[in-house]
């Protein structure tokens, strides 16, 4: 064993017990608590997204012709396919929810301000990427959801001012939906935003590293005392243990609630009933409410405003000296999001 | 040539040294800036062939518009309609409306939603066209009545008829990719 390590250690000098130094950060200790662990689930859950994609495209075949029956294949013949899919599946729903109530946490706890405005930002790219996964995964099955959620994307951004019609052939192959579509959103799904998505995530892990998680204190916590943990082993078990009861969920639901198959795309009938995943139920909702450009424009300045929020919430805090208006605009927001999704759930 | 007079040659007074300063970091800065520039340039065009190797070359669905036929005048009654499909996808509603005999007498819808892009379908009980998408209805010559297409002053787009020799036709795309 020692002649092994040796050999190993004269070409990979590296310390064991210096790498451990370096890394076991010190964790603050209101990350003791269980559910404090909303940064780490969807990284978890990507990981889970990123084994069974790849398992999923050893079957799927991204062409018009061939699309939907590989996906029936893969559901009702392949073995374990159904399995496999629906885990994917309820993966992507948990990881956009965990993504989701992670930016409400870090926002309410007002921890993307000064230094942090530069992770706040790569966060919302997080978000975005998540978000654009969730539609392209879904634009794979080639049932009718697929085609006409692809096919009102790409009009929205035709109606973005100047580059939206370039934006969209670009997206599209070509003027409309046609044979090049498909593989360009397996493209974006499975390479291309997976890829960036994993440099996002290593930047946004390496800031978090490098400035400290944001410390609270709780009531309840005693004043003295250390104030911290050791990464390795405490936190790294916690994570491990969410880990793990996140699989026996995701197994439980795939089991109970396992991925359908809608009907076939028809490009010329739009089916009586058609939605969009429930992630994007307020955006569907906004298009409802305001002609195309207003709410492809307005959309697109809400995005903005979250982007840039910090340093709005510092000029606000600077002009009126009053820290909690963040909160209101906070609540305001969350109850407009949920309100939305319920609505448009219910309706 | 004595030592102190080579000295001096080879040695410059101090604000020749200067200069030579100046001159060096001068020389950097400026095959720093070209240096930049090919990088920029070089990738630059790396990029631009990306784009446009991603742009589409051909237009795969804009296929030219010709005229085609649809019925004989004789076989569509006022106030009947019937459904065109060319064979580029495009599908029309058409409708007649008099018996003059001519192409006014007949409306020709497309049933693409203008909104953004759906299909939308006619609902007799209702007697509009109504696009499941996002709630957009049209009356039956296509003006908008309710929806995001309403509030965007928006109509189902028209397609050109002509008859001849007591035929109908219509101008619409020819071939279909999908």
């Amino acid at each position: 064993m020692g002649v092994i390590g040796n050999w190993f250690k004269e070409r990979l000098p590296v310390s064991g017990v210096e790498l451990a130094e370096l890394t076991n950060e010190p964790v603050p200790n209101h990350m003791r608590r269980w559910w404090w662990c909303l940064g780490g689930t969807p990284a978890y859950l990507f990981v889970v997204q990123i084994v069974t994609g790849i398992l999923l495209a050893m079957y799927y075949q991204p062409a018009p012709e061939t699309a939907f029956e590989s996906v029936e294949r893969i559901t009702n013949e392949v073995n374990f396919g159904w399995y496999i899919r629906s885990v994917h599946k309820w993966a992507a729903t948990l990881m956009i929810a965990a993504v989701v109530l992670h930016q409400m946490r870090v926002y309410f706890t007002a921890a993307y301000r000064k230094p942090r405005e530069i992770n706040w930002m790569i966060g919302m790219c997080l978000l975005l990427c998540t978000l654009l996964l969730g539609f392209t995964g879904y634009s794979l099955v080639f049932e009718q959801l697929s085609y006409w959620g692809v096919t009102v994307a790409s009009n929205i951004c035709d109606t973005v001012p100047v580059v939206g019609g370039t934006i969209k052939q670009m997206l599209l192959g070509g003027e409309s939906y046609n044979e090049n579509t498909i593989s360009r959103f397996f493209i974006l799904h499975a390479a291309v935003l997976p890829t960036l998505m994993v440099m996002l995530i290593a930047l946004h892990i390496a800031i978090l590293r490098l400035q400290g998680i944001s410390e609270l204190q709780f009531e309840d916590e005693p004043e003295e005392g250390p104030k911290h943990f050791d990464f390795f082993p405490d936190h790294l078990y916690t994570e491990l243990i969410v880990g793990l009861v996140l699989m026996i969920l995701l197994s439980t639901l795939a089991t109970l609630y396992p991925a359908g198959i809608g009907t076939h795309a028809d490009p010329l009938t739009t089916p009586e009933h058609i939605k969009p995943e429930w992630f994007f139920y307020p955006s569907f909702l906004w298009l409802k409410w305001f002609p195309g450009t207003v709410a492809v424009l307005s959309s697109g300045f809400i995005v903005f405003v979250m982007f840039i929020w910090p340093f709005i919430d510092a000029m606000i805090v600077k002009a009126t000296k009053y820290k909690d208006f963040y909160v209101w605009v906070g609540i305001a927001g969350v109850l407009m999001l949920v309100g939305m999704t319920l609505w448009e759930a219910l309706h | 040539m004595t030592s102190e007079a080579e000295k001096a040659e080879s040695c410059p007074v101090d604000g020749n040294r200067s200069d030579g300063k100046d001159r060096r970091s001068f020389i950097a800065r400026f095959s720093s800036l070209w240096m930049g520039l090919g990088l920029v340039s070089g990738y630059g065009y790396f990029a631009s062939i990306i784009l446009r190797f991603l742009y589409p070359s051909r237009q795969t669905n804009a296929k030219d518009k010709s005229w085609q036929f649809v019925t004989d005048l004789g076989s569509i009654k006022q106030g009947d309609s019937l459904t065109f499909i060319s064979p580029a996808g495009e599908k029309a509603v058409i409708t007649r409306m008099n018996m003059k005999g001519d192409a006014s007498d007949f409306i020709a819808l497309s049933s693409v939603c203008p909104h953004l892009g759906c299909q939308v379908h006619w609902e007799a009980n209702k007697n509009r066209y109504f696009c499941p998408c996002h709630g957009g209805a049209f009356d039956p010559s296509g003006k908008a009545t309710a929806g995001p297409p309403k509030a965007a002053g928006q109509s189902l787009p028209r397609f050109t008829l002509k008859v001849e020799n007591n035929l109908l036709y219509i101008r619409a795309k020819t071939k279909s990719l999908v």
